[in-house]
């Protein structure tokens, strides 16, 4: 699965996530490359990425940071 | 000339990007070049899927803002950035990592590794890899559940704290709990390997057994000291889990504080 992500950085939040199937990458790069273009004519400075994992548990494990804060970052270091 | 594009008008981009006078028309031109990585990226992406049956999170482009602040930070020109396309891999242990890239090594046209471990970059561990496909390069990261939690923490304190602490700046507080947890992961590290070591040991001594004469006090040696380091390990996550959520703890504060 595709997941287009609109991240705040400064205060470490995600504002939009939308998903698509695997085999719609060019609709997901089309409205990433629209989301930013948006994004910049209201002056707006997010980070707008396109990621791709199996599902969204995946996506939390290798992309926490966008998701999690600090309290539950590292939670489970040790299990 | 990289497939449609001259080097030139990449690298002209990259200094528009760099100044941060970014037209609409620049980002139409950089939305093309991202995507001519689109195949390459699927090639290698594939490759890390079918032959090794890993699931890793692929990043099909690099975000406008990741490359913007690559190119302010260092010297580096947009047609000679690495990481455009890439994905990430996250894995058990160390022991995991250098076999995942040994059969990536062997699988893929592999341009360059950076072994973050041998050289941490302001307390980063993990293995980069470069495969080039069709002559675009794609980057692997591979880091160990550890490295990982590390890069997180570093990473969203560099979000919501201070950007500079990714690269050795930022709050003195911040920046030296983080270089303790580093030097945790690393510590971590080395015992996982001597216990891997003396578990091997143990079983090569237990093969032997019944071919030839054999050291029972030898067998007792290794029981013991297995034994040893499997309580090494075992305080060593206790201790690398304070640092962790010590730093955890001051940075959540510090955000709160901001």
């Amino acid at each position: 699965m595709l997941f287009l992500i609109e991240y705040e950085r400064q205060v470490g939040k995600v504002r939009s996530m939308k998903s698509f199937p695997e085999s719609a990458v060019n609709e997901a790069q089309d409205a990433r490359l629209r989301l930013e273009l948006n994004l910049r004519r209201c002056g707006i400075d997010h980070e707008v990425v396109l990621l791709e994992a199996a599902d969204e548990s995946a996506l939390y494990l290798t992309h926490a940071r966008y998701f999690k804060s600090f309290d539950t970052l590292a939670t489970g270091t040790s299990s | 000339m990289q497939q449609g594009f001259a080097k030139s008008q990449i690298d002209r981009l990259g200094e528009r990007l760099r100044s941060g006078e970014v037209s609409e028309a620049d980002l139409l031109l950089l939305d093309q070049y991202r995507r001519s990585f689109q195949g390459p990226y699927e090639a290698v992406v594939g490759v890390v899927r079918t032959r090794m049956d890993l699931q890793p999170t692929g990043r099909p482009a690099k975000s406008t803002s990741a490359i913007r602040d690559k190119l302010q930070r260092e010297s580096i020109r947009l047609s000679q950035m690495q990481d455009i396309a890439g994905c990430r891999l996250v894995v058990a242990d160390v022991h995991v990592q250098d076999a995942v890239v040994d059969v990536l090594r062997m699988s893929l046209n592999v341009g360059s590794i950076v072994d973050r471990r041998l050289k941490p970059s302001h307390g980063y561990r993990s293995v980069h890899l470069v495969a080039m496909h069709d002559g675009r390069p794609i980057e692997i990261q591979i880091r160990t559940r550890l490295q990982h939690v590390w890069a997180e923490l570093s990473e969203k304190a560099a979000d919501v704290i201070d950007p500079s602490i990714k690269y050795g700046g930022g709050p003195e507080a911040i920046r030296s709990l983080l270089d303790q947890a580093s030097v945790a992961v690393m510590s971590q590290e080395k015992l996982t390997t001597m216990h891997a070591d003396v578990q091997q040991r143990l079983a090569a001594v237990h093969a032997q057994r019944g071919q030839a004469e054999h050291d029972e006090s030898e067998l007792a040696e290794l029981r013991s000291e297995l034994i040893e380091v499997g309580q090494a390990v075992a305080q060593g996550y206790e201790a690398l889990e304070a640092v962790l959520l010590r730093a955890m703890a001051t940075m959540s504060d510090w955000e709160w504080e901001e």
